[in-house]
C-alpha cells in the first residue's frame, strides 16, 4: 500500500489554499508534513481522507484512485479505508471506549467474534483495556488520544492520517506518545500521513518531512537532511533553530560576509541571486580567550545572554550579523569572545 | 509558476469538484423535499396575506385591486389601536422586567430560603394558558365578579372597586401572563455571570447595593434590552388576554381588531389584512432589532466557567422577598386557579362559596357531549402528531442550515425564521387567504389546524434543536466517515443521539405550545376541527362559565402532569 497525491490542488471558491502539490507515501512509511499554521497542511490530509473534495490533481490510495476531479472520479470518505486521528480527537460522547472503537469494524458488518477479537487487540495496543467500558467524558486527554488512536488502527486500515493529534496534551505526554504512535504505526506497517506545525515531533518520528508554506511544498527529505542540508532559508529557519548572515559571492567562488570574513568556495552554492550563511547554534564554540584553531575563526562580542539550564544561548555579533550560540561557559555582556566553526557546519542558503 | 497561468484551470477545477460534490450528496433529494415544504408552508399565508391587503373584497369573492386598505391604516380608529397597542406593549414589557428581574435576582442571587418552590411555580405559571388566566381574572375583576362583591357590596370599600375590562386591567393580566417569560429568559444570563466581576468590584471596596446597580445591573444590561424586546414582542402578538378583556370595553389592539373585522360584521378582510401586514412589520423590526442586541457581542458576561458566585444576604428583608414571590405567584397562578375550580363546581355563579350550590354537573357534562369529546381528541392529535410532524421538519431544517455553508443553506434559514415575526392570528388570517384560492381540500381540516400551528411554531424546533446540533462538533460525523459510516449512518450513529435532549425538548416545546395554541387556530376552526383551547372559548363567550372553568380546569391539570412527567424524564435523558 502506498498514497501518490499528484497535482493537487484545492480552492475555496477563489481562494486557492493550495495550489499545486505533489509527494508519494511508500508502503510502512511514515512522513510528516510540516509548516506552519494556515499553511493548507489539514486541507491536503482532508483532501486525502476525502473529507473535503479536491478541485484538481488525482490522488491514489495503493493502486485504486480515490479523486480525481477532472475525471468526475471521487470515492467517498467510507470507501478509503483509512484510519484517521483528528486533532480534537473526535471521539463520541455517547459511545464507551470499546463502542467507539468498534464503530469500524461495526459499521462494516464484520462478525461479532472478530470484533471482539479485534477491539481487544487494539486496546491493549494502546494500553486502554482497563479503561474499556469508561465513557470518553471520565478520561484524561492523554487517553481519550489513545481511544483515537485505536478507532483509526482497528478495522486495519490501508493507510493512517494523523491531524496534530498531539497538540492538545502536555510536553511530558507528548514525548511519550511520539514513541507510542511510532511503535504502533511499525507494526501495522501502514503508510502514515503525520500534519504538525511542530518541528521538533516532525524530526523525531518521521521517516520523511515535508516542508510546507503557503500551500507549496518547499523540500522533502529526510530529518537529516533538512536539518544539514535546508535547499532554502525558509526550511533552515523553521526547522531547528539558525541564525543568518548575509554573503556575497566574490569572483573567485568563495563567499564574503559583511565584515570582510572570506569563506571556502567549496561550499553548496544554491541558485538565487542573494544568498546567506546558515549557523546552527550547537556548531559553533565560543572562547573567550580568542584562542584561535584550525576552524574557521572570527572575533565577536557577546549582545546579550539567556540561560537555558544545559546552555546558554548568546546573542553574539560577529560576522557582520548577530549570531545565536550556544555554549556551556559562563560569560557576560559586552565580553570580547572568539567564535569558531568547521566549513562543513555551515550552509549557504538562498534569501 | 505564476498565478495568471494556473488561475483559469482552479476555477473550472473548483467548479468540477463542486458538482462532484453535488452529484455525491446522498441527502441531495431530502434537502430539496425539506426547502419546498418549508418554503410552501411559509410563504404561502404571508403572500395571500399580502394579496389580500390588496384587494376590495373577501377571500374568494370577486374584487379588486386596492390600497384602500392601507390608506385606512391610517383612519382615527386603527391609529388609536395602534397607540394602544404600542403603549400596551411597552408598559407591560417594562412592568416585566423589573418584576421578573427581581424575581430572577431574589431566586438565583440570594440566599432566599424557597427558591426551589418559586423555580417551580413560576415555571407552572408560564404554562398556565393566557385565556384561562383572563378568564379567571374577569370571574375575579369584571364589575360583577367576587372582588367587588366581596370589597364594594358587602364591605363597602367603594373606593377598593375595580374592572378588569380595561386598558389597565389588559396590562394587569398581560404582566401576570409574562412574567415568567422574563424569569426565563434571565435565568441564564443571570446564573451563568462570571463571579470574577462583582468579585473585583468588591474588592475594590463596593459595598453590597452598589455592587448590583453599578455592575450586576450593567452587566445584564444588553440582556434585559433583548429580555424586554421579545417581551414587548409576545405582548403585542398575544390575542386572547386582549380579545377578552379589551372588547368589552372597546379597547382594541391591533391583533383584536383584526378579529373583530374578521369575525364579526361588517367584516372588512382586506383592512384586517393590512393590519396584519402593520403588526408584522412591528414585531418584524422588533425581532431584527432583538438580534442586534444578541449579536452585538456584549452578551459576554456569561462565560460558561463561572467561579462561584456569593449568595446577597436578604437578613432582616427576607419576609419582603418572600412576600414579592409568593404574592406574583397568588396573582398569577393560584388564585385564579382556586378561582377556575371554584366556578366549576357551582351551579350559578354566585360570589359567596356559603350560599352556593355545588355541583358535578359541568364535568358530566363535558364527559358526555360528543363535541368536546371530539375537541379533545382533536387536540392530541393535534398536539402528539403535530408536534412529531414539527419537530421532523425542525430536525431537517437545522441540519441543513447547520451542517452546510452554501447559500441554498442560507436561503432555508432565513425562511424558517419568519414565522417569528408573523402573530398568530395573522398567519391565522393568511391561511384563510390562501386557502380560498388554493385548490386543496384543507379549509376546514384539523390537517390546516396542524400546518398553522407547525408553521408559527417552527423557529421553535429549530432554535432548540439547532442551538444544540451546532455544539456538536462537525469531525464527530467525519470521524464516522472515514471509521467507514456512509452520511446517513453518520447522522443516525452520531449526530441523532447527541442532539437528542434537543428534540425531546423541542417536542415538549411544541406539544405544549400546540396544546394551549389559540391565536392562530382562532380564525380558521369548524364545528369538526375545534380543539379544547376554542372550545373553551365558546363555552366562555356562551357566558357558560361553568363548563369554561371544568374545561379549563381538566386542561390546565393535563398540561402540569404533561410537565411533570418530562421534567421528571428530561434531565434523564441527557445522561452525561
Ligand atoms: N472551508 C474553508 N473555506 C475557506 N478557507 C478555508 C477553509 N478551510 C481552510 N481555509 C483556509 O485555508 C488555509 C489553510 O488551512 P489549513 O489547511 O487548515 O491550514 P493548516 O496548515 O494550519 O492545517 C487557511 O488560510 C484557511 O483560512
Ligand atoms: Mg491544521
Amino acid at each position: 500500500m502506498s498514497i501518490q497525491v499528484q497535482n493537487l490542488c484545492k480552492a475555496y471558491g477563489a481562494l486557492t489554499v493550495v495550489p499545486d502539490v505533489s509527494f508519494d507515501v511508500h508502503e510502512g512509511e511514515f512522513i510528516s508534513l510540516l509548516g506552519p499554521s494556515g499553511c493548507g497542511k489539514t486541507t491536503t490530509l482532508r483532501c486525502i481522507a476525502g473529507l473535503e473534495e479536491s478541485s484538481g490533481g488525482v490522488i491514489r490510495i495503493g493502486d485504486k484512485v480515490v479523486s480525481d476531479p477532472a475525471r468526475g472520479i471521487s470515492v467517498p470518505s467510507h470507501g478509503r479505508d483509512i484510519g484517521m486521528v483528528f486533532q480534537s480527537y473526535a471521539i463520541w460522547p455517547h459511545m464507551t471506549v470499546a463502542e467507539n472503537v468498534a464503530f469500524p469494524l461495526r459499521t462494516r458488518n464484520a462478525p461479532k467474534a472478530r470484533i471482539a477479537e479485534q477491539v481487544d487487540r487494539a486496546l491493549s495496543a494502546v494500553e486502554l483495556a482497563h479503561l474499556r467500558d469508561r465513557y470518553p467524558s471520565e478520561l484524561s486527554g492523554g487517553q481519550q488520544q489513545r481511544v483515537a488512536l485505536a478507532r483509526a488502527i482497528v478495522g486495519r486500515p490501508s493507510i493512517l492520517l494523523f491531524d496534530e493529534p498531539l497538540s492538545n496534551l502536555d510536553a511530558k505526554l507528548r514525548e511519550s506518545t511520539r514513541t507510542e504512535i511510532r511503535r504502533i504505526q511499525k507494526q501495522l506497517n501502514v503508510p502514515s500521513l503525520y500534519v504538525t506545525h511542530d518541528q521538533e515531533e516532525a524530526l523525531s518520528m518521521s521517516d520523511r518531512v515535508i516542508v510546507m508554506d503557503k500551500g507549496q511544498i518547499q523540500q522533502i527529505g529526510t530529518p537529516q537532511e533538512l536539518y544539514r542540508a535546508p535547499v532554502n532559508r525558509f526550511v533552515a529557519d523553521f526547522v531547528g533553530k539558525a541564525s543568518f548572515v548575509d554573503v556575497v559571492r566574490e569572483g573567485s567562488g568563495a563567499w564574503r560576509t559583511p565584515d570582510g570574513t572570506v569563506l571556502p568556495g567549496t561550499l553548496h552554492s544554491p541558485e538565487g541571486t542573494a544568498h546567506q550563511l546558515m549557523l546552527r547554534p550547537e556548531s559553533l564554540l565560543l572562547d573567550p580567550q580568542h584562542v584561535a584553531s584550525d576552524n574557521i575563526s572570527v572575533p565577536g562580542r557577546v549582545l546579550s545572554a539567556q540561560y537555558l539550564g544545559a546552555v546558554t544561548e548568546y546573542l553574539v555579533q560577529a560576522l557582520g550579523g548577530e549570531v545565536r550560540v550556544h555554549s556551556p561557559i559562563d560569560l557576560g555582556t559586552d565580553q570580547v569572545v572568539g567564535l569558531s566553526f568547521r566549513s562543513g557546519d555551515c550552509r549557504i542558503v538562498a534569501r | 509558476m505564476s498565478d495568471t497561468t494556473t488561475q483559469p484551470g482552479v476555477m473550472s477545477g473548483s467548479k468540477a469538484a463542486t458538482a462532484l460534490a453535488r452529484k455525491r450528496d446522498e441527502f441531495r433529494y431530502l434537502r430539496l423535499a425539506t426547502t419546498v415544504i418549508v418554503t410552501l408552508m411559509v410563504l404561502t399565508p404571508i403572500l395571500a396575506l399580502v394579496y389580500g391587503s390588496f384587494r376590495t373584497a373577501a377571500p374568494g369573492a370577486p374584487g379588486e385591486w386596492t390600497l384602500r386598505n392601507y390608506w385606512a391604516l391610517f383612519s382615527p380608529g386603527v391609529v388609536r389601536t395602534m397607540g394602544i397597542t404600542l403603549a400596551v406593549g411597552l408598559l407591560t414589557s417594562a412592568l416585566c422586567i423589573v418584576i421578573g428581574t427581581i424575581i430572577t435576582l431574589i431566586v438565583h442571587r440570594t440566599d432566599f430560603r424557597y427558591g426551589k418552590a418559586v423555580t417551580m411555580m413560576v415555571g407552572l405559571a408560564f404554562y398556565f394558558p393566557s385565556f384561562i388566566l383572563a378568564m379567571a381574572w374577569i370571574i375575579i375583576g369584571a364589575p360583577g365578579g367576587i372582588w367587588n362583591v366581596v370589597l364594594g357590596t358587602w364591605l363597602g370599600l367603594e373606593w377598593l372597586r375595580i374592572d378588569v375590562y380595561s386598558l389597565a386591567g389588559i396590562v394587569f393580566v398581560m404582566v401576570l401572563h409574562q412574567v415568567p417569560f422574563v424569569y426565563l429568559t434571565m435565568r441564564g444570563p443571570i446564573m451563568g455571570m462570571d463571579g470574577i466581576y462583582e468579585e473585583a468590584a468588591r474588592v475594590a471596596g463596593a459595598p453590597p447595593r452598589r455592587v448590583l446597580f453599578k455592575v450586576t445591573l450593567p452587566l445584564l444590561s444588553f440582556s434585559l434590552l433583548s429580555s424586554f424586546i421579545l417581551t414587548f414582542i409576545i405582548t403585542i402578538e398575544q390575542f386572547a388576554i386582549p380579545a377578552l378583556l379589551g372588547i368589552p370595553a372597546q379597547v382594541n389592539m391591533l391583533a383584536t381588531q383584526l378579529y373583530l373585522l374578521v369575525r364579526f360584521s361588517p367584516t372588512d378582510y382586506g383592512l384586517a389584512a393590512a393590519i396584519g401586514i402593520a403588526l408584522s412589520v412591528i414585531t418584524g423590526a422588533a425581532i431584527w432589532a432583538q438580534r442586534r442586541v444578541t449579536h452585538s457581542g456584549r452578551l459576554t458576561t456569561v462565560t460558561g466557567k463561572t467561579s462561584r458566585l456569593n449568595p446577597i444576604r436578604l437578613g432582616r428583608w427576607h419576609w419582603l422577598a418572600t412576600l414579592f414571590c409568593f404574592g406574583f405567584i397568588a396573582l398569577g397562578l393560584v388564585a385564579p386557579m382556586l378561582m377556575l375550580i371554584y366556578t366549576s363546581l357551582i351551579k350559578w355563579f354566585n360570589a359567596n362559596p356559603m350560599q352556593a350550590a355545588y355541583t358535578f354537573q359541568h364535568y358530566a357534562a363535558i364527559f358526555s357531549s360528543g363535541s368536546t369529546m371530539r375537541s379533545f381528541s382533536n387536540t392530541l392529535i393535534v398536539s402528539g402528531v403535530g408536534a412529531a410532524f414539527g419537530v421532523m421538519l425542525g430536525l431537517l431544517t437545522s441540519y441543513f442550515t447547520v451542517r452546510s455553508t452554501a447559500t441554498r443553506s442560507r436561503y432555508l434559514d432565513f425562511i424558517a425564521t419568519l414565522p417569528f415575526g408573523v402573530p398568530g392570528i395573522v398567519l391565522g388570517l393568511g391561511l384563510l387567504w390562501a386557502y380560498a384560492y388554493l385548490p386543496l381540500p384543507l379549509y376546514g381540516t384539523l390537517t390546516l389546524i396542524i400546518v398553522s400551528f407547525v408553521t408559527r411554531y417552527l423557529p421553535y424546533a429549530t432554535e432548540t434543536i439547532g442551538g444544540q446540533m451546532v455544539q456538536v462538533d462537525k469531525s464527530l460525523e467525519e470521524a464516522a466517515w472515514v471509521s467507514g459510516a456512509t452520511k446517513a449512518q453518520g447522522v443516525r450513529r452520531i449526530l441523532l443521539p447527541l442532539v437528542a435532549p434537543s428534540i425531546q425538548g423541542a417536542y415538549f416545546l411544541m406539544f405544549m405550545a400546540f396544546f394551549r395554541e389559540i391565536s392562530s387556530a382562532i380564525l380558521l376552526y369548524t364545528g369538526a376541527t375545534a380543539v379544547i383551547s376554542i372550545s373553551i372559548w365558546a363555552f366562555f363567550e356562551q357566558a357558560n362559565w361553568g363548563l369554561a372553568s371544568a374545561l379549563s380546569v381538566i386542561a390546565t391539570l393535563i398540561i402540569f402532569v404533561a410537565m411533570a412527567l418530562i421534567t421528571a424524564l428530561y434531565p434523564a435523558a441527557r445522561r452525561k
